[in-house]
């Protein structure tokens, strides 16, 4: 059985048996792994604090026969304790972390995703991140799994969006007026909407102002629901409290 | 062949936390050893635990009357609340005979990644209650993890405009501990929530 050091972030945790945890980490070089971490809830030292949704780690793993891993132990590289103190940070936090686990699969290693969620944490933990940059986030992280949704041509025809474009998450993205008919979901946007998400994908980091960034969130909800076919908790958690 | 009546035994038994098939036969065979007032009285116990024992209508933590007995009891102060995830919470801080004020249990935490939303706790119930303005401070002694830390924060959000004492436990080191064995993060807390003498 072979045994690895990598750098890990935790996506989230599960308590297993009377004793023991099930992790689920975005390594770097290994991809997303859900590693059985052994007296994990017990134990006062071997993991005390550090298997914690967001916190980043370097572990030390033990590959088994079947797809889960064994955790053998772990050192704490950051812990964001900073957004820890927040509940606006968590719920981004939260929600990132949630999102990378969806749009992964265990054992496909995702460098660049992991890059960008550390970044992103860290941005959090130094409260430079708020709420747009979260927009910018999903759509990065949307862009590394091969689900980017097109927002500067039509999606069906590759024309101009138009004065009156349409958003159809089913087509993947913005839809032009005489396109339209072809897709029966969509619905109409506003221009500026359109041109906001399209900087952000650009890298623009341009804040928007609350009510195109509502829509953004409705727009997006939609389309990672539609593509990985359930709507994310911490969406959810975050309307219940007023976060965006 | 072992009877049928003791097989149905054992398989509740293993259904038990932390109790496997042999400890469940142990416990089986100790029963059918035991005098017959003893499974009378285990059965009768663990049927009026179901039957009697329910939340209380004030805290939200369990009796068998209407209100508990922190409620009812005169001598605990009204002034101080002090806010817990469990039952089994609130008898550990009962342990320390340290605190004489009031309880309310949220029977959970906000847990954005399982969906537990503020509808799903003991939330509204608690806002209630502060309605009646004996309550000055509220301390608010859930897990030092990020759901209880996200319950801690999204709780001062609800209460702090109402002009209450919000508190929050200390975290950091345990008493009788030693610094060179402690974890990174229980470590890192304690430096950050450090206080000057």
């Amino acid at each position: 059985m072979e045994r690895f050091v990598d750098e890990a972030l935790v996506l989230s945790t599960m308590d297993y048996g009377e004793a023991d945890r099930l992790v689920t980490l975005l390594t770097r070089e290994h991809g997303k792994l859900t590693a059985f971490a052994a007296g994990a809830r017990k134990s006062k030292r071997r993991f005390a604090g550090a298997l914690e949704p967001f916190m980043r780690l370097r572990v030390q793993i033990v590959e088994t026969r079947g797809s889960t891993v064994r955790l053998d132990s772990v050192d704490i590289a950051a812990g964001y304790y900073t957004a820890r103190q927040d509940l606006a940070l968590i719920a981004r936090a939260l929600y990132a972390v949630e999102l990378c686990r969806e749009l992964t699969r265990d054992h496909e290693p995702h460098p660049e995703l992991f890059a960008l969620l550390a970044e992103y944490l860290a941005r959090l933990d130094a409260k430079e991140a708020g709420p747009t940059s979260l927009l910018a986030f999903e759509l990065s992280a949307l862009a590394h799994a091969g689900l980017m949704p097109r927002f500067d041509a039509c999606a069906l025809c590759g024309g101009e969006p138009g004065e009156r474009p349409r958003f159809d998450q089913s087509h993947g993205g913005a839809v032009c007026e005489p396109c339209c008919g072809r897709a029966r979901d969509a619905v109409a946007i506003p221009p500026a909407l359109l041109s906001g998400l399209r900087a952000l994908q650009e890298g623009h980091r341009t804040p928007l102002p609350p009510e195109l960034r509502a829509r953004a969130r409705g727009l997006l909800n939609v389309f990672i629901s539609h593509h990985l076919g359930r709507r994310l908790k911490s969406v959810d958690f975050m309307a219940q409290v007023g976060l965006d | 062949m072992t009877p049928d009546p003791l097989n149905r035994l054992v398989a509740q038994l293993a259904k038990l936390p932390g109790i496997g098939e042999k400890t469940a036969q142990r416990l089986a065979f100790h029963i059918l050893r035991a005098p017959g007032e003893y499974a009378v009285e285990l059965s009768q116990a663990i049927r009026e635990v179901k039957e009697k024992v329910h939340l209380c209508a004030r805290c939200y933590s369990l009796t068998d009357s209407e209100l508990c007995g922190f409620c009812r009891d005169a001598r605990r102060e009204e002034k101080v609340l002090c806010v817990v995830e469990t039952f089994a919470d609130l008898m550990a801080l009962e342990r320390t005979r340290e605190y004489r004020g009031r309880y309310h249990v949220l029977h959970g935490v906000l847990s954005p990644l399982e969906g537990v939303g503020p509808e799903q706790l003991r939330i509204k119930e608690l806002l209630e209650r502060l309605n009646d303005g004996k309550v000055e401070e509220i301390i608010l002694a859930t897990n030092p993890d990020v759901e209880g830390e996200a319950t801690a924060l999204y709780l001062t959000r609800l209460l702090k405009p109402l002009g209450l004492r919000v508190s929050r436990i200390a975290q950091g080191l345990p008493m009788g501990g030693d610094l060179e064995y402690a974890d990174q993060a229980t470590l890192a807390k304690a430096l950050s929530a450090r206080r000057e003498l």
